[in-house]
C-alpha cells in the first residue's frame, strides 16, 4: 500500500479504476510494467502525471505483444499522435480495451482501427490484404489473398463501395462467434 | 495539452451530443455515436460533458446527475483516449460529488461486490477448467493441425468420459461386490481352475489367450457366482448384473442422444451465421492471448490451414466435370467398394470356418493359429479403409461429401467385420448352450460326483455335438486337450471327461467375453503398431534419409503420414462397438477400454505432433460431429442387438455365471419380482405386462410418436419461415445501409436544395423499411383487394359522374387538389365530351381512388421514393391516359373491371400515376415539409403541372426550353396512350407499357414540329385536368395523326437521346431509378449517376420484394444504366409495335413480383 501511494494518489487510481475495466492492483501492476520497459525514462511518481512516453518499439517488445502480427497497428492505434508512441495513459487504455471485461462494441471500434492501416475509415482491400499478410506470415499465395480479400468484402460490404466502413465491419463482427474470446490480451 | 481549450469550445456541442447520447438507450448504439462523433471531432468535443452540468438549469439538474452518472459507469466502454476519459470522468465525478456526496460510496461497495463475484466465478471456472483431462494437449493440437484433428481427439476425449462412467457402474455394482462379498477364489466350481489346467494356467501362451486364471476371474461372467444374495447386507448380485447390464445400454442411449440434441442445437445457432466465413477468418483468427513463439507459429499454421479450407470450400462451389465420366466414375467406385466389403466379409467368414476345422484337426495350434480370426479381423480394419480411400478419389465428390462417404463405407466395414464375428460367435454358442442343456440335467442330479449311468446319456449328445463345439472353440482347445489328457490318465472314463470338459468349458457367456476382450487387445496392438510404423517409422525415414534419396521424400511418395480424421473417428466408433457388445459378457471390459483410450490418446496425440503433417484439406469437424455422433449410435444399437439376441435366446451356461439354473437371462426379474417384492407388486406387475395393458400402451406410444413428428414438422416449417424472415430482416438491414450511404452520397454532391429533401425522403423511406417485412405483405395484400375497391368506387364515381354534370366531378376532383385553377379550362374542354365524360370520370375517379391507395400502402413501394415522385409522374400520367383510352375504347369497360388482375397492374401504378396525375398532392407533400424548395426540387413537376392546371397561361409564365420540352412530353404520352388505345384498345396491361415506353421517348416528342407542340399542350392541358376524362373524346378524332407522328418523332429522334432519359426507356423494372433520376438530371444531368444509383437502389429494392434481387441490383446499379441504355437502344430501334409486346412481357414480371 505504500508503495501505491508512491506512484498514484488514490483519486488517480480510482479514476483509472472507472476508466478502464482493471483493478486497482492491475493498474499498479500496469504501471510496474511500462516503468519496466524504460526505467530511465518512467518515473516512479506518477502523482503530477508526468507527460513521457514512451517509443513504439519499446512496447511492442513485450511478451504479450511480442508474437503478435498486429503489434505495431495496435500500438499505433492507441497512441494519439498515431505514430505509436504511448504514454501511461494510453498504455492503460490499450490492456483495458483488449481485456476480458471490455464490452465487444469497444473492441470492435478499436479493432477495426487495428485493421485499418491506412487510417482513412475504412477496410479497403489493401488493408485487407496487409492484415492477411501479416496474418498468415505471407503464406498464402498472391493468388488466395486475392480471393480472400475479395471475398471477404464481398460478404461483408453492404453498401457497395467494395470497402468496409465502420457499419460493415462492426455487423461482421457482432455475429462472430470467438471474435471476443480472441480479441483479448491478457497482461 | 490543447485539451483545455477545446474542452471549452466544444462544450456546447457535446452537450448535444450527450443528449442525443442519453436518449439513446443501449449502451452498443451509444458507443457507435460515440465513435462516430469521435471521428468527426473528437478533439472538439473533448469534455464537453462536464460543462453543460454547471450551466444547466437547477430543473435539470437531477436529470443531470442522472447523466454524469451514467457516464461514469460506462466510461471505460467509450472509445475515448484515456486523457479525455479520465478529464471528463474527473468532471463528472465533480459534479455527481457536489449534488449527491453519499452515492458514489454506496455504488463502489456494489461494484466491489459485483467484481467479487466475478472473481469468484472465475476462479471457480479455472478450477473446473483444469479438470477437464488433455485440454492444453488438445489446444496445442488444435492449433497445430486445426479444429478437425482436434475434434478428433475430443471425440476420443468424450468417449473416455462415457467408459469411465461405464466403469464405474460395473465395477462398482457388480465387479466390487463380487470381489468383496462373493466366495473367494477357488471355493466354487466355477472359480476354480480345473486341475488339469492348473499346470498350464499360468504360461504365457494360455494368458495371452485369456485362459487360465484370466479365464476365471472377475473379467468374465462365468466368474460370476449365481447366490442369489451374497455378503452380510443381501446384496443380490445376479440381479445386479443383469440390471447393469442393461443400464450400460441405456446411459449409453441416454448420453449419446443427448450430445446430439446438444450438438444440433449448436449446429443450428451456428448455422444461420454462415455469411462471413472469409471475414471471421480474417479478422477473428489471431488469438491476441498468444503470447509464446510456438503458439503463435501454430496459430499461423492454423489459420492458413483454415483459410485454405475455406477457399477449397470455395473452390468447389465452381468445380465441375463432365456428367457423364463422373457417373461412371462413381459406379465404378461404388462396386469397388462393395467388392471389397463383400470379400472382407467373405475373408472373414472363411477364417472363421479355416480355425474350426483347425481346432478339429489338430491336437495343437500354434500362436498364429489361435489368434488368426482377430488378427486378420484387425488387419482388414486397416487395410480396406486405405483402400476406399483411394477409390473415393475416383469420385471427385466435395471434400467434404467424399468424406462422408468414406465415414459411411468404412463403417459398414466394421459393421460387417463385427457382425460376420458375432454371427460366428453365435452360432458357436448355439451349439455350446444347446449341449449342456441335454447334459446339464443329469448334472444338476449328480452334483459333482458323476456316476457312469448318468454319464452315459451325456456322452451320446455330447459326441453328437462335439465336432462342432469342439470346431468353434478356439481358446478353449487348448484347455480340452490338456485337460483330456489328465482326465483321461486317472478317471479313465471317457463320458466323466467329456462331461466335465464340456461343463465348464460350455460357458459361453464367457467364451464370447473372452472372445471380445482378445479382439480388443489384439486392435489395441495393432493400432499401436500402425502408428509406430505408418507414422513414426515413415516420418523418421522421410525426416533423415529425404536427403540422400534422388527424389525428395517429402513431399513426393512417402511423405509424411496424414492424419486421417475419419478413419480415425471411426476406428474409436468401432471400438467403442466392440465394447459394448462383449460388456455384458465381460464386466471388466469398459475399464479395459478406458486403459486403451488413455494409452491412445497419448500415443496419438505424440505421433500426430511429431510425424504427422496436417490434412491438407481439413474441415470443419465440429459441424459433422453430430455425423460421427449418429454413427455411434448407429453402432451402439447395432451392437446392442448381438448382446440382446444372445440374452433372450439363449439358455444361460448350467454351471457358471450369476444367471446358471436359469432358464433365461431375463427371468432374473421375474424372479426377483415374485420372490422378493410383496404379492401386490408382482400382481401388478402381471397385469402391466399383458397384452391388456401392453397393446394400449404401444398405441399409445405410436400415437405419441405420431404427434411428435407433426409437431416436429410443424416446427420445422415455422423454422423456416422464420429464417426467411431473419433474411428479409437482414435485408433491410443492407437496404437502411443504402439509404445511409446514399443520403451520405447525397448531401455531398447535390445541390443546397437537394439536401433536405433528401432527408425528409429518407425519415419516410427508413420508416417504410422498418415496418417491410410486414409492410411488403400487407402490400401485397393490400393490391389484391384495392383492385376489387377500385372498381367499385369507379363504378359510384362512373355513376355520379354520369348523373351529375361532369363539370362538378372534375370540381371535386380539383378541389382535392390545392391548385384550383385548373378547374376553368377543364370546363371549358368537357363540355363537348359530355357523352364518353362518364368514362373520363372513371378515370378520374381511378386516379383519386388511387390518391387513397397511396394513402393506405406507402410501403407498397413508393414510400421510399416519395422525393422521387415526381418522376413517376410522367410514366403514370402517360399510363393514365393509355387507361382512358382503353375506357375510351368503351367496352372494355365491363371487361376489364372483371378481371382483377389487371386491374391490379393498373393499380401498381396508380399510386404513381396518382401521384403523377394529382399535381396537388405531391406538391402538397413537399410544401408541408418544405415548401420553399418544391420548386427548385421539382421544377419539372410543377412545370408540368402548371402547364396541366392552366394550360395555357403557366406555360407562358414560365416558358422556359425545359417547360415547353415538359409539354412536349406530356403531350407525347398523350399521343401515346391514344396510339395505344387505337392500336390494342382493350389489353390494359399493353397500354399501360406503352405509354411507359412513350415516356422512355419523350426526347423524341422534344424535337416535334411546333404545331405538334400546340397540340401537346392543348393536350397536356386536358390530362391535367381531368386526365383522361375529357381526353379520349377530345384526342378520339386524332390518334391516327398522333402516332404518325409518334412514330416519324421516334425515328428522327433515337440516336439524340441522353442517358437519363434512356434509364426511362429502360423496362419496368428499372422504371423506378430511372424516374428517380429525371429530376436530378433535370437540374444537373451528368452529376446524378452516383446519386441516383444510391437512390434508386433503395427503391428499386422496395419494388422488388425479393431480397437477392435488390442486392445484385445495388451491386451492378451502374452496369445496369450501362445496360438499360443498351436495352433502350433496342427498344428504340424495334418498331412500337414490338416494343408493345416487350413492355406486356415485362409488366407480367413486375406483376408477379408485385402480388
Amino acid at each position: 500500500m505504500g508503495n501505491k501511494q508512491t506512484i498514484f494518489t488514490d483519486e488517480q487510481l480510482d479514476a483509472y479504476q472507472d476508466c478502464t475495466f482493471f483493478t486497482r492492483k492491475e493498474i499498479l501492476r500496469l504501471h510496474s510494467r511500462y516503468h519496466e520497459l524504460a526505467p530511465h525514462l518512467v518515473p516512479m511518481d506518477y502523482t503530477n502525471e508526468p507527460d513521457c512516453k514512451l517509443p513504439l518499439a519499446l512496447i511492442v517488445d513485450m511478451p504479450e505483444l511480442k508474437e503478435n502480427p498486429f503489434r505495431n497497428r495496435i500500438v499505433e492505434s492507441f497512441s494519439e499522435d498515431g505514430m505509436g508512441n504511448l504514454s501511461f495513459n494510453e498504455f492503460v487504455d490499450m490492456f483495458s480495451v483488449l481485456s476480458e471485461m471490455a464490452p465487444r462494441e469497444l473492441k470492435a471500434i478499436y479493432a477495426f482501427k487495428i485493421y485499418d492501416y491506412n487510417v482513412d475509415n475504412y477496410l479497403c482491400k489493401e488493408d485487407l490484404e496487409k492484415t492477411l499478410n501479416k496474418l498468415t506470415k505471407e503464406e498464402l499465395t498472391p493468388e488466395e489473398v486475392e480471393l480472400v480479400c475479395e471475398k471477404a468484402i464481398e460478404e461483408a460490404d453492404l453498401d457497395g463501395d467494395s470497402k468496409l466502413s465502420y457499419a460493415d465491419f462492426e455487423n461482421m463482427i457482432t455475429r462472430a462467434p470467438d471474435f471476443l474470446s480472441t480479441f483479448h490480451i491478457r497482461i | 495539452m490543447s485539451s483545455a481549450s477545446e474542452l471549452v469550445v466544444g462544450s456546447s456541442r457535446s452537450l448535444l451530443a450527450a443528449k442525443r447520447h442519453r436518449t439513446v438507450r443501449k449502451n452498443s448504439r451509444r458507443i457507435y455515436s460515440a465513435y462516430r462523433d469521435h471521428q468527426q471531432g473528437s478533439s472538439d468535443e473533448e469534455g464537453g460533458d462536464d460543462k453543460e452540468v454547471d450551466s444547466n438549469d437547477p430543473e435539470e439538474m437531477f436529470q443531470n446527475i442522472q447523466y454524469q452518472k451514467e457516464i461514469i459507469a460506462n466510461i471505460r466502454s467509450r472509445p475515448w483516449p484515456m486523457r479525455r476519459k479520465l478529464k471528463v470522468l474527473k468532471q463528472a465525478r465533480e459534479i455527481v460529488l457536489k449534488y449527491e456526496g453519499q452515492l458514489t460510496r454506496t455504488r463502489g461497495y456494489q461494484t466491489a461486490g459485483a467484481d467479487l463475484l466475478k472473481k469468484l466465478y472465475r476462479v471457480l471456472y479455472n478450477i473446473v477448467v483444469t479438470f477437464i483431462p488433455w485440454e492444453v494437449r488438445i489446444k496445442k493440437i488444435e492449433s497445430h493441425f486445426g479444429s478437425g484433428v482436434a475434434s478428433y481427439f475430443i471425440f476420443l476425449r468424450w468417449l473416455f468420459g462415457i467408459n469411465i462412467v461405464l466403469t464405474i457402474m460395473t465395477g462398482s455394482f457388480v465387479v466390487l461386490p463380487e470381489l468383496l462379498a462373493g466366495a473367494p477364489f477357488g471355493t466354487t466350481r466355477s472359480k476354480t481352475i480345473p486341475k488339469e489346467h492348473l499346470a498350464s494356467a499360468q504360461d504365457l501362451d494360455t494368458i495371452w489367450s485369456l485362459g487360465g486364471y484370466l479365464q476365471y476371474s472377475v473379467l468374465f461372467y462365468g466368474y460370476y457366482g449365481s447366490v442369489r444374495k451374497i455378503g452380510s447386507a443381501g446384496y443380490r448380485l445376479p440381479l445386479a448384473y443383469f440390471l447393469v447390464g442393461m443400464a450400460v445400454f441405456a446411459y449409453s442411449f441416454i448420453i449419446l442422444l443427448r450430445k446430439m440434441a446438444k450438438n444440433s442445437r449448436l449446429s443450428l445457432v451456428s448455422a444461420s451465421d454462415e455469411n462471413f466465413t472469409f471475414c471471421w477468418r480474417v479478422f477473428c483468427a489471431w488469438d491476441y492471448l498468444i503470447g509464446n513463439p510456438e503458439a503463435a507459429e501454430c496459430k499461423g499454421a492454423a489459420i492458413v490451414n483454415n483459410i485454405r479450407e475455406a477457399i477449397v470450400e470455395e473452390q468447389e462451389k465452381k468445380k465441375d466435370t463432365s456428367l457423364a465420366v463422373l457417373i461412371s466414375l462413381r459406379i465404378l467406385a461404388n462396386i469397388l467398394v462393395l467388392l471389397s466389403l463383400a470379400g472382407s466379409i467373405y475373408i472373414i467368414y472363411f477364417v472363421v470356418d479355416r480355425s474350426q476345422k483347425l481346432e478339429q484337426e489338430k491336437p495343437e495350434l500354434t500362436l498364429w493359429e489361435k489368434n488368426e480370426v482377430s488378427v486378420v479381423v484387425s488387419l482388414i480394419t486397416m487395410i480396406a479403409p486405405s483402400a476406399f480411400e483411394l477409390v473415393a478419389q475416383l469420385e471427385m465428390y466435395h471434400p467434404r461429401t467424399s468424406l462422408r462417404f468414406q465415414l459411411a463405407r468404412v463403417l459398414v466395414l466394421y459393421l460387417g467385420n463385427l457382425y460376420s464375428l458375432i454371427i460366428a460367435l453365435l452360432d458357436k454358442v448355439n451349439s455350446m448352450s444347446s449341449t449342456p442343456h441335454e447334459s446339464s440335467s443329469n448334472w444338476t442330479n449328480t452334483s459333482s460326483t458323476i456316476s457312469s449311468l448318468s454319464a452315459q446319456v451325456p456322452r451320446i449328445s455330447v459326441s453328437e455335438h462335439r465336432n462342432s463345439t469342439m470346431a468353434t472353440i478356439s481358446t478353449a482347445i487348448n484347455f480340452v486337450h490338456n485337460r483330456s489328457s489328465l482326465v483321461i490318465a486317472y478317471n479313465q472314463t471317457i463320458p466323466f471327461e467329456k462331461n466335465a470338459r464340456s461343463q465348464q468349458d460350455q460357458c459361453w457367456e464367457t467364451y464370447v467375453g473372452q472372445e471380445m476382450l482378445k479382439l480388443s487387445i489384439i486392435d489395441m496392438i495393432f493400432t499401436v503398431a500402425s502408428i509406430l510404423l505408418i507414422d513414426f517409422i515413415r516420418g523418421l525415414v522421410v525426416r533423415y534419409l529425404s536427403d540422400c534419396c534422388c527424389w525428395d521424400l517429402e513431399s513426393k511418395f512417402p511423405e509424411y503420414g496424414e492424419f486421417k480424421i475419419a478413419e480415425n473417428v471411426l476406428h474409436l466408433i468401432y471400438n467403442q462397438g466392440m465394447i459394448w457388445m462383449g460388456a455384458f459378457f465381460s464386466p471388466c471390459l469398459p475399464a479395459f477400454n478406458v486403459l486403451k483410450l488413455i494409452g491412445l490418446m497419448y500415443l496419438r496425440s505424440w505421433a500426430v505432433l511429431t510425424c504427422n503433417v496436417p490434412h491438407q484439406q481439413v474441415f470443419r469437424a465440429s459441424r459433422s460431429n453430430n455425423f460421427y455422433l449418429a454413427m455411434l449410435l448407429f453402432m451402439l444399437f447395432l451392437c446392442m442387438l448381438p448382446t440382446i439376441f444372445a440374452i433372450v435366446r439363449y439358455r444361460p451356461s448350467e454351471h457358471c455365471g450369476p444367471f446358471s439354473g436359469q432358464e433365461k437371462i431375463y427371468d432374473i426379474i421375474s424372479d426377483t419380482v415374485a420372490s422378493d417384492f410383496p404379492l401386490w407388486f408382482s400382481k401388478v406387475m402381471s397385469y402391466v405386462t399383458s397384452p391388456v395393458v401392453v397393446l394400449p400402451a404401444v398405441l399409445l406410444l405410436f400415437m405419441l410418436i405420431y404427434y411428435l413428428q407433426a409437431i416436429a414438422r410443424s416446427l420445422k416449417f415455422t423454422n423456416n419461415q422464420l429464417r426467411i424472415q431473419l433474411q428479409t430482416e437482414r435485408t433491410e438491414d443492407k437496404k437502411k445501409v443504402f439509404q445511409m450511404a446514399a443520403a451520405r452520397l447525397q448531401t455531398p454532391e447535390a445541390s443546397a436544395d437537394k439536401n433536405p429533401d433528401q432527408q425528409e425522403s429518407d425519415i419516410p423511406s427508413h420508416e417504410a423499411s422498418i415496418h417491410t417485412s410486414s409492410s411488403q405483405q400487407n402490400g401485397s395484400v393490400t393490391n389484391v383487394q384495392s383492385p376489387i375497391n377500385h372498381s367499385d368506387s369507379i363504378r359510384t364515381i362512373t355513376q355520379s359522374a354520369s348523373g351529375a354534370d361532369l363539370n362538378e366531378g372534375h370540381v371535386s376532383e380539383s378541389v382535392r387538389r390545392p391548385a384550383v385553377i385548373v378547374l376553368p379550362k377543364h370546363q371549358v374542354e368537357p363540355l363537348p365530351n359530355r357523352p364518353r365524360h362518364f368514362i373520363g370520370g372513371q378515370s378520374g375517379s381511378c386516379r383519386s381512388k388511387s390518391c387513397h391507395h397511396m394513402a393506405y400502402n406507402p410501403p407498397s413501394g413508393l414510400s421510399n421514393a416519395i422525393h422521387t415522385d415526381p418522376l413517376y409522374r410522367k410514366t403514370i400520367r402517360s399510363l393514365h391516359p393509355v387507361e382512358a383510352a382503353g375506357i375510351i375504347a368503351a367496352q372494355n369497360y365491363g371487361g376489364r373491371r372483371g378481371p382483377t388482375t389487371r386491374y391490379v397492374i393498373v393499380n401498381e401504378h396508380r399510386p404513381r400515376r396518382k401521384l403523377l396525375c394529382s399535381a396537388t398532392r405531391i406538391p402538397r407533400h413537399y410544401l408541408m415539409e418544405e415548401p420553399t424548395e418544391i420548386l427548385e426540387l421539382y421544377p419539372r413537376n410543377i412545370k408540368h403541372y402548371t402547364p396541366r392546371t392552366n394550360p395555357q397561361h403557366p406555360p407562358r409564365s414560365h416558358t422556359s426550353q425545359q417547360l415547353r420540352k415538359e409539354e412536349e412530353e406530356t403531350g407525347k404520352d398523350r399521343k401515346r396512350t391514344s396510339l395505344g388505345k387505337s392500336l390494342r384498345p382493350c389489353s390494359l396491361p399493353d397500354h399501360h407499357q406503352q405509354a411507359h415506353f412513350y415516356i422512355g421517348e419523350r426526347l423524341d416528342s422534344f424535337r416535334e414540329s411546333q404545331r405538334a407542340r400546340n397540340e401537346i399542350q392543348k393536350d397536356d392541358e386536358e390530362e391535367a385536368g381531368k386526365e383522361g376524362v375529357d381526353w379520349g373524346d377530345f384526342n378520339l378524332p386524332s390518334p391516327s395523326q398522333a402516332s404518325i407522328k409518334e412514330k416519324v418523332c421516334f425515328h428522327t429522334q433515337r440516336h439524340p437521346v441522353h442517358s437519363p432519359r434512356r434509364q426511362h426507356q429502360s423496362p419496368t423494372r428499372s422504371r423506378h431509378m430511372g424516374s428517380q433520376l429525371k429530376p436530378k438530371l433535370r437540374g444537373q444531368l451528368e452529376t446524378h449517376l452516383t446519386e441516383s444509383d444510391s437512390a434508386s437502389i433503395a427503391s428499386s429494392s422496395d419494388q422488388q420484394n425479393s431480397s437477392t434481387d435488390q442486392y445484385i441490383q445495388v451491386i451492378h446499379s451502374k452496369e445496369r444504366h450501362l445496360g438499360s441504355d443498351v436495352r433502350q437502344e433496342k427498344v428504340s430501334k424495334k418498331k412500337t409495335k414490338a416494343n408493345f409486346d416487350i413492355n406486356y412481357t415485362e409488366s407480367n414480371d413486375l406483376i408477379c413480383s408485385n402480388v
